[in-house]
C-alpha cells in the first residue's frame, strides 16, 4: 500500500467529512412564529415523499422548473414504521440534514412534530402563523385540518381525506340480486347469504391493518378517544366495540372477509373480480380497484354507497389515513418550501388531474369528484363520498402511537390464528393502553 | 456481525503456537509508534463506547446520577421481558440445530473420498454466507411469501397460504433461526471440515483396525476432539444471537407491523432511542447485552484455551 | 494422501451398515444442498422475469433478457438514479475503511508478534475480547459518542468504526508470529536496518498473503454492514446499498401497501436489487473462494 495512496483516501474521506457537517446555522427571525434560520430564496429544497407522491414532485417540477428541488422517497412513515420522527430525531441529534417538507402518510405526527424535543427546536414549522396565507388554509374542507392542529395552531397541510365509504360491484351484485347494505346489520346478512349462495365472493377484508378503523371507528368503539395533548381513553368492552366484533367474527368464519391485505398478490390473485363489496377509505378507488397492477375492475362496474350505519343510530364513518404535508422549521428556504407544499395540495395538476384520493383542498375536491363522474369509470355518482367526508366520527383522535401498528402487532397473528375477535378485545385493550402509557399518555 | 468475519476467526486456532519472544530490546518506541493507529482506534471505538454506555444508564437525561433506575424502568417495561422470550427462544432452536447439523455436515462431507465432490459441497454451504444482514433477510422475504416462494407448495402443504399465515409469533423464532443458518452454517462447516483434518490419521486407523465402524468412529472419535470447537462456535453464536436486530426489522416493515417493530432487545433499545427519545434507557439495554457479550467473550479468552496469548 | 488411504482401507473392509449410512448421508446431504442452492438460484431467475410472470409462471422457469432489461431500469431510475448513489456509497465506505484498517493493522499486528513493548500481552487480550464481542453490540455507544463530536451523518461515521477491526490484528499476529523467520529479521538487525526500516523492507513484501486475507474480511464485514449505517446515516443520500434496499423494500407494495402506485418497484426489481447489493460480495466468493477456504482452514491442512 503506497504511503501517497493512504494520504489520498483520507484527504478525500475527510473533504467529504466537511460537506457533511452544514451547520445548523443561527436562529434569527420569528416572523412566522417559529424562530427560523437565514434564509436564501435559491437555496435548494429536499422534499421526502413516498412512491406514490412523486408523482406530486414531478408535477411541481413541472409547473415550477426555476425552483430548484431534490425529492427522495421514503416509506412515507406507513404502518406505524415511525420512520419519519425516528429520522427526524436523528437529525435533531446531527443538528443538520432536515428535509424542507416531509410528506406522511399518517395523520397523527402533528403531536410529535408541534412539540420541542430534549430542547431542540419543534420540526414542524407553523402554518397559521403567517407562511401559509389564511385563505388557502381556509379553503380547505371543514375539520380535515384538525389532525394537524395542536393547541389552535396549524402544523400541517392535509393531502387528502380518506373517509370510510361502501364499496361494491354493482354489475355482480344485480346479477346475483343482491340490493346494497345501508345498515351494518344488512351488510351482515349480504355476507352470510353470499357465503352460502356464492362462495369464494367477499364483502370485505380484516388482513390490513386500517381494520379497526375501517370497522371499529365506524361503529363508535371508544379505541383511541384522545382527550387531551397527553391523556386518551380507551375501553373496547363496550358494546359498540362487541357489536362490531361480533359482526366481524361472523364473516370471517364463513370468509367473506379474509385476513388478506388488499395489497398483496396473494389478494390479486384469488379475489380478482370476487370483490362483491368492500367497506374501505376513498382512496381505494385508485390504489386497487381501477389501478391495473391491482383489482383492475372494468368500467363501469364499481359502485359507491353511503357509508352503512349501525341500525337505528345515525351513520358515522372512519378515516384511514389521508396523507399530510409538512414543513419544516429548519428550511433554509421556506419561501420554495410554503410553494410546494401548498401547490401539491391545492392545485389542480396534482389534486384533481393525479391524486389517486379525495382531495381535502375543497375547491380540488369539487373538480376532483367532477373529473372522476365524467370519466365514465364509476357506475354510480361519487356523492356519497362527498357526504362522507362531513361524517367522521370525532370520538377517534390523532394520537402519536400508532393504532395500526397495535392492530398488526396484536389482532392480525391472531385473526389469522383463528381466534375470535370479541375473545381478543381485551388483549387489544390491553396493548393500546401499553402502547399509550409508554408514549407518555395517561390512560383511562 | 457477518457471518464471514464470525466463521473466519478461528484461522488462527487452528496455527501452531508461536515460537519465543526475542529478547527484550531498546526498540518498544517504533513498536508504539506501530501499534499507535490501532490503539487509538480501539480506545475510540472498542473503550469509549463501552464507558459512556456505562455512564448514561446510571445516569438521568439531565446528567444526574440515577443508580439503577434506568434498568428498573426497560426491565419494567411491557415490551422487555417478551423480547427477552424471543430471543431466548429463537437462541435455543438456533444453537441447537447449529450444534447437531453443522457436526454432522462436516462429518458427513470429511468422509467424502472423491475431491471435487467434498470441495464443491463445501462451496455450496459456504456461498450463502456471501448474502448477509438485509439481502438475505430480503431473499428469505420471498422465500416465505406463498404466493412467489420457489417452495410454495412445501409452505402450502404445511397448511400456510398467506404470508400472515407464515409469519405468526410462534413460527417466528424458527423463521430467524433458518435465516441465520441458511447464511451462516457453511463458513462453520467448512471450519469444522479443518477441525476433523487436524485428527491423525493414525488414531483412527487403529480404531478402525480395532473393528470400529463409520458410525463410531464419528460418535467415539472425532466428536470428542470436536467439542473445544463445537463450544467455540456455541458461544460464538450465543454472543451474536442475543444481538438479533436487522431480521426482525425488516419483516417488521415488511410485514406491515405485524412483526413488531420492538421483538428483540436491540430493537427495544433503539426504539427507547429513537421513538421515546430516551438515550439513558437505550444506554441500559445496550449495557446489559454488552455485558453478556463481553461476559462470555472474556471466558473464552481466558479459559477456552483456544486462543493464542502467548 | 494418507487419510484418503485409510478411508478406503475401512470401505475395502465392508462395514455391515456401510451402505445403509451411507445411504441416510446422501439424502441428509442432498436436502442441504437443496437448501443452501434454491433461494440463490432462484433469486437470480427471479430478476430476469415479470411482476406477473413471478406469481403466474412456474417457479424455476426462467424469465427473458428483456424482463431482466425492464427491471434494471426500473431499478436504476428509482429516485433519481439513488440506487447508483448507494452502490457508490457502499464502495465509499468499504474502501476507506479498508484502507484504514490496513494501515492500522498490519504494523500493530506485525508489532505484537514480533517486537516487544509494555503493555504489548494487555493489548493482545484485549483484542481477542474485543473481537468476540459482536460488533452490533457497540453501535448504540458509538452513535452517542460520534453524536458528541457531531459526526452523525458524514461518511467518517461509518467508515471510522468500520476501521476498528481486532479480527483482522489478530490475523496479522498469528502471521508474523508463525511465518516470517526471526533469523531474518534478526540478520536485517545486524545490518543496521532501523526498526521501520526492518518492517518495510523485510516484513511488509512477505505479508502479501496477509494483507489480501485481511482486506478482504474488512471489505466484505464492511459491506454487509447494516446496523451501523442505518444508525449513522439518517439521509438517504448517504445510505449504502444495504440500507438502500430497505427504502426499495418500502416502495414494494406488496410488502408495504401504502406504496401502490405508478412508481412502485415491483418483486422482480426487489429481486435484482437483492442480487445487486451481493454482486461484489458474491463475485470475490466464487473466485476467490480457493484461496479463502484455505485461509480459513490452513492451520489444519498443513499441518
Amino acid at each position: 500500500m503506497s504511503t501517497v495512496g493512504v494520504a489520498g483516501a483520507m484527504t478525500i474521506a475527510l473533504a467529504l467529512a466537511g460537506c457533511g457537517g452544514g451547520g445548523s446555522g443561527e436562529s434569527s427571525a420569528d416572523t412566522y412564529g417559529f424562530p427560523q434560520t437565514t434564509q436564501d430564496d435559491k437555496a435548494e429544497i429536499t422534499v421526502w415523499v413516498d412512491a406514490d407522491r412523486s408523482s406530486a414532485a414531478d408535477a411541481f417540477k413541472k409547473a415550477n422548473p426555476g425552483v430548484p428541488i431534490k425529492v427522495v422517497t421514503y416509506d412515507g412513515s406507513a404502518n406505524g414504521s415511525n420512520s419519519f420522527r425516528t429520522k427526524m430525531q436523528l437529525f435533531d441529534r446531527a443538528g443538520s440534514g432536515w428535509p424542507d417538507v416531509v410528506f406522511s402518510t399518517q395523520n397523527n405526527d402533528a403531536a410529535w412534530a408541534s412539540q420541542k424535543s430534549n430542547g431542540k427546536q419543534a420540526f414542524a414549522a407553523v402554518l397559521s402563523g403567517g407562511l401559509v396565507a389564511k385563505a388557502t388554509l381556509d379553503g380547505f374542507t371543514p375539520g380535515s385540518l384538525n389532525p394537524c392542529t395542536v393547541d389552535g395552531k396549524t402544523y400541517c397541510l392535509r393531502n387528502d381525506l380518506a373517509q370510510v365509504v361502501l364499496w361494491y360491484n354493482k354489475e355482480l351484485l344485480g346479477k346475483f340480486g343482491y340490493s346494497v347494505p345501508t345498515t351494518w346489520q344488512e351488510y351482515q346478512a349480504l355476507g352470510e347469504k353470499v357465503a352460502a349462495e356464492h362462495p369464494g365472493y367477499i364483502v370485505g377484508t380484516v388482513g390490513d391493518a386500517w381494520t379497526p378503523e375501517v370497522f371499529f371507528w365506524s361503529s363508535k368503539c371508544q379505541a383511541n378517544n384522545i382527550t387531551g395533548p397527553k391523556s386518551v381513553t380507551v375501553n373496547t368492552d363496550s358494546a359498540e366495540c362487541k357489536r362490531a366484533a361480533t359482526m366481524l367474527d361472523t364473516l370471517i368464519k364463513n370468509g367473506t372477509t379474509p385476513n388478506v391485505s388488499v395489497f398483496t398478490p396473494e389478494f390479486v390473485k384469488k379475489y380478482s373480480g370476487k370483490v362483491l363489496a368492500m367497506p374501505g377509505p376513498a382512496w381505494y378507488a385508485g390504489a386497487i380497484f381501477n389501478n391495473p397492477q391491482s383489482l383492475n375492475v372494468p368500467k363501469g362496474q364499481l359502485g359507491v354507497a353511503a357509508p352503512p350505519a349501525w341500525q337505528g343510530e345515525p351513520a358515522v364513518t372512519g378515516n384511514v389515513g389521508g396523507g399530510t404535508w409538512f414543513i419544516s422549521s429548519h428550511s433554509k428556504n421556506l419561501k420554495a418550501a410554503e410553494k410546494f407544499a401548498e401547490f401539491v395540495t391545492t392545485a389542480d395538476d396534482y389534486q384533481v388531474n393525479l391524486a389517486p384520493g379525495y382531495p381535502a383542498y375543497a375547491a380540488a375536491s369539487t373538480k376532483w369528484v367532477q373529473k372522476q363522474e365524467s370519466s365514465g369509470y364509476y357506475a354510480t355518482d361519487l356523492q356519497p363520498i362527498v357526504k362522507a367526508g362531513t361524517e367522521i366520527w370525532d370520538g377517534w383522535g390523532s394520537g402519536i402511537f400508532s393504532q395500526e401498528a397495535i392492530w398488526a402487532k396484536t389482532m392480525t397473528p391472531a385473526i389469522a390464528g383463528g381466534k375470535s375477535l370479541v375473545d381478543l378485545l381485551p388483549q387489544w385493550n390491553t396493548a393500546i393502553k401499553n402502547q399509550a402509557q409508554v408514549d407518555g399518555y395517561t390512560v383511562k | 456481525m457477518t457471518a464471514v468475519e464470525e466463521t473466519a476467526r478461528p484461522v488462527a486456532l487452528l496455527r501452531r503456537r508461536p515460537s519465543p519472544r526475542p529478547p527484550r530490546g531498546s526498540r518498544s518506541a517504533t513498536s508504539y509508534g506501530f501499534v499507535a493507529l490501532y490503539a487509538a482506534l480501539t480506545v475510540a471505538f472498542g473503550i469509549l463506547p463501552s464507558l459512556y454506555a456505562v455512564y448514561l444508564a446510571f445516569t438521568t437525561g439531565e446528567g444526574s446520577f440515577a443508580g439503577f433506575a434506568n434498568f428498573t424502568k426497560v426491565i419494567g417495561d411491557f415490551r422487555f421481558l417478551p423480547a427477552v422470550g424471543h430471543v431466548a427462544f429463537y437462541l435455543v432452536i438456533w444453537l441447537v440445530s447449529l450444534v447437531v447439523l453443522v457436526t454432522l455436515l462436516a462429518v458427513i462431507v470429511h468422509a467424502i473420498r472423491v475431491r471435487w465432490l467434498s470441495s464443491t459441497l463445501r462451496l455450496v454451504f459456504y456461498l450463502p454466507g456471501a448474502l448477509a444482514g438485509a439481502s438475505s433477510v430480503l431473499l428469505w422475504l420471498f422465500v416465505l411469501d406463498p404466493t412467489a416462494s420457489p417452495v410454495g407448495g412445501l409452505l402450502r402443504a404445511l397448511g400456510l397460504s398467506s404470508f400472515v399465515q407464515v409469519i405468526v409469533p410462534a413460527h417466528l423464532p424458527p423463521i430467524f433461526a433458518i435465516i441465520a443458518f441458511w447464511a451462516g452454517a457453511g463458513g462453520w462447516i467448512v471450519i469444522m471440515y479443518g477441525a476433523l483434518n487436524n485428527i491423525s490419521p493414525d488414531v483412527i486407523e487403529a480404531a478402525r483396525i480395532d473393528g470400529a465402524g463409520t458410525l463410531q468412529i464419528a460418535w467415539r472419535i472425532q466428536l470428542p476432539l470436536l467439542r473445544k470447537w463445537i463450544s467455540y462456535m456455541g458461544i460464538m453464536s450465543l454472543a451474536a444471537g442475543t444481538q438479533l436486530f436487522v431480521e426482525p426489522q425488516l419483516l417488521s416493515q415488511a410485514s406491515n407491523a405485524v412483526v413488531p417493530n420492538d421483538y428483540s432487545l436491540n430493537q427495544l433499545a433503539y426504539q427507547y432511542a429513537f421513538q421515546q427519545n430516551d438515550f439513558n434507557g437505550a444506554a441500559a439495554i445496550s449495557l446489559l447485552l454488552l455485558v453478556i457479550a463481553l461476559a462470555l467473550s472474556a471466558f473464552f479468552v481466558l479459559r477456552g484455551g483456544l486462543f493464542e496469548t502467548d | 494422501m494418507t487419510t484418503e488411504q485409510v478411508k478406503d482401507s475401512g470401505v475395502r473392509r465392508g462395514d455391515v451398515s456401510g451402505w445403509s449410512v451411507r445411504t441416510i448421508a446422501g439424502v441428509i446431504t442432498t436436502v442441504f444442498v437443496l437448501f443452501f442452492l434454491i433461494p440463490l438460484g432462484w433469486l437470480l431467475l427471479a430478476s430476469t422475469k415479470t411482476a406477473r410472470g413471478l406469481i403466474v409462471d412456474h417457479p424455476f422457469a426462467p424469465g427473458t433478457l428483456g424482463g431482466l432489461a425492464a427491471n434494471w431500469d426500473q431499478l436504476f431510475s428509482f429516485g433519481d438514479g439513488e440506487v447508483t448513489t448507494w452502490v457508490g456509497n457502499s464502495a465509499l465506505y468499504a474502501v476507506g475503511a479498508l484502507v484504514i484498517t490496513l494501515v492500522a493493522s498490519i504494523p500493530a499486528g506485525y508489532a505484537m508478534a514480533l517486537t516487544e513493548f509494555r503493555f504489548r500481552r494487555a493489548l493482545l487480550i484485549l483484542t481477542l475480547v474485543v473481537m468476540l464481542i459482536p460488533n452490533t453490540a457497540l453501535v448504540l455507544p458509538i452513535f452517542l459518542e460520534l453524536n458528541m463530536v457531531g459526526l452523525i451523518g458524514t461518511p467518517l461515521s461509518v467508515i471510522l468504526p468500520m476501521s476498528f477491526f481486532p479480527f483482522g490484528v489478530y490475523l496479522t499476529y498469528i502471521y508474523f508470529s508463525t511465518s516470517i523467520p526471526r533469523d531474518l529479521l534478526a540478520a536485517a538487525r545486524v545490518d543496521g536496518c532501523r526498526e521501520f526500516q526492518v518492517f518495510t523492507r523485510i516484513a511488509l513484501p512477505l505479508a502479501a498473503p496477509i494483507v489480501a486475507l485481511v482486506a478482504f474480511f474488512s471489505f466484505v464485514q464492511s459491506w454487509n454492514n447494516f446496523f451501523l449505517p442505518f444508525v449513522m446515516l439518517p439521509s438517504s443520500d448517504g445510505y449504502p446499498i444495504q440500507v438502500g434496499l430497505t427504502s426499495l423494500l418500502a416502495s414494494t407494495p406488496a410488502f408495504n401497501p401504502s406504496s401502490a402506485g405508478t412508481q412502485s418497484i415491483q418483486l422482480p426489481t426487489l429481486a435484482l436489487a437483492t442480487v445487486i447489493s451481493v454482486l461484489p460480495v458474491l463475485i470475490v466468493f466464487l473466485f476467490a473462494q480457493r484461496f479463502l477456504i484455505a485461509g480459513m482452514t490452513a492451520g489444519g491442512t498443513k499441518e
